[in-house]
């Protein structure tokens, strides 16, 4: 077995890459340290739903909204999960793969680790996730460089999923706030952004002439 | 006389059958755009009919692996406007409430889950009863909302009575269960 260099990446350049590369599409972003660095890097974004709990459950979430008549109109729903919570909810995959849904995006940031408890070790790092995720449908990339996550979100845009990327990042962590709303809140914003036609969205950004 | 319905004496097919064209028609009548499974063996016709009923391109269905999976598909389909119906066993239930009490509940997100109630009178599984004499309690001290279909209910009223959960639900922003008990 050959020993893979130290990945180039850490969470932060995953979701910057993960938020340029799906600015308008819908996310659906895993509790912990997903959520509040995707914060760090992108603020408040209507398009973004945060997961403040429910740990293993955002490929669920992700294949529901991604089957849903607001969602589906979406070419991309992207679920952004950690290595230990698609561990938790891994039979989801099978159901995600038997459902076969084109525009499906799971991005997993794997540290091999629950960063948000201390950093505790998971199973993943004698796991190939991509390698279940192909062996239940889906297509994939496994990523450690900056080079291969551009790759990788590009081949997920442009080709029919389901897409399941699994991106090694490093162990750090960066200092952020708690994120504390209304839970309330963040569902009713996100509902309201999936209702709004695609088309209409298009024409309000589009710079008045 | 009419016979006995008991678990290891007199035949129940009939009334369990009864109580589960009353659910199939209640489903029939909700209409909902899917519906998320794990089968039971007393609702096995009302799986039947909505496998059927998704052949004729009426709704979506789907057997799920968990019922915690169900929660979530359910609540990523109810924010982009479909709505879901799921349907499980009670001994599922504590597979699905932290999912529920920490994504649908907080939420404020309207998913009916219809449980069939298998503990209790008439239960011929011995490892049934455990969980599932207590899912009412169990479901009410999770703060989820439940009604209960037995033979205290007359089978006449269960399908209103699981259409109007199904509209409590729509009404109260909140996950609602539905116990079904086609054997007592």
């Amino acid at each position: 077995m050959t020993t893979l260099p130290p990945t180039e990446l850490t969470r932060l350049d995953a979701l910057a890459a993960i938020h340029h590369a799906f600015p308008s599409e819908p996310i659906v972003i895993a509790l912990g340290t997903m959520v509040r660095e995707m914060l760090l890097v992108a603020g408040r974004q209507p398009n973004h739903l945060h997961v403040l709990d429910a740990m293993g459950l955002v490929p669920a979430i992700t294949l529901g909204v991604a089957m849903s008549p607001h969602g589906a109109a979406h070419a991309r729903v992207v679920g952004i999960e950690g290595d230990g919570g698609l561990l938790m909810g891994l039979s989801s995959i099978a159901t995600i793969g038997a459902a076969r849904p084109e525009n499906l995006v799971l991005i997993v940031l794997d540290n091999g680790a629950y960063a948000a408890t201390g950093g505790q070790r998971t199973a993943s790092p004698h796991l190939d996730l991509a390698g279940m995720a192909r062996a239940c449908g889906f297509q994939t990339h496994d990523i450690r460089t900056a080079a291969g996550l551009a790759v990788a979100m590009l081949d997920a845009k442009v080709r029919p999923g389901p897409w399941l990327l699994r991106i090694s990042i490093g162990p750090k962590n960066q200092a952020a706030p708690y994120f504390l709303p209304d839970p309330v809140e963040l569902a009713i914003d996100f509902r309201r952004y999936l209702q709004v036609p695609i088309e209409r969205r298009a024409d309000d950004e589009s710079p008045a002439t | 006389m009419p016979p006995l319905t008991t678990a290891l004496g007199i035949d129940s097919r009939e009334v369990v059958a009864r109580r589960a064209d009353e659910v199939t028609r209640a489903i029939d009548h909700i209409r909902p755009t899917h519906v998320l499974w794990i089968p039971s063996s007393t609702l096995k016709s009302v799986i039947d009919s909505i496998e059927v009923r998704a052949r004729e391109g009426t709704w979506i269905s789907m057997p799920i692996t968990r019922e915690e999976e169900g929660i979530g598909i359910a609540s990523g389909l109810t924010l982009g406007g479909a709505r879901p119906l799921l349907v499980i066993q009670d001994n599922g239930i504590g597979n699905c409430l932290t999912a529920l009490t920490t994504f649908p509940q907080p939420y404020h997100l309207p998913i009916v889950m219809l449980v069939s109630q298998r503990g209790g009178l008439n239960e011929y599984n011995s490892m049934i009863h455990t969980l599932g004499e207590r899912v009412e309690d169990i479901l009410d001290a999770a703060d989820i909302r439940t009604f209960l279909l037995d033979e205290r209910v007359p089978v006449e009223r269960w399908a209103t009575s699981i259409v109007g959960a199904w509209e409590h639900a729509e009404m109260t922003h909140r996950p609602v269960a539905v116990l079904l008990n086609l054997l007592y």
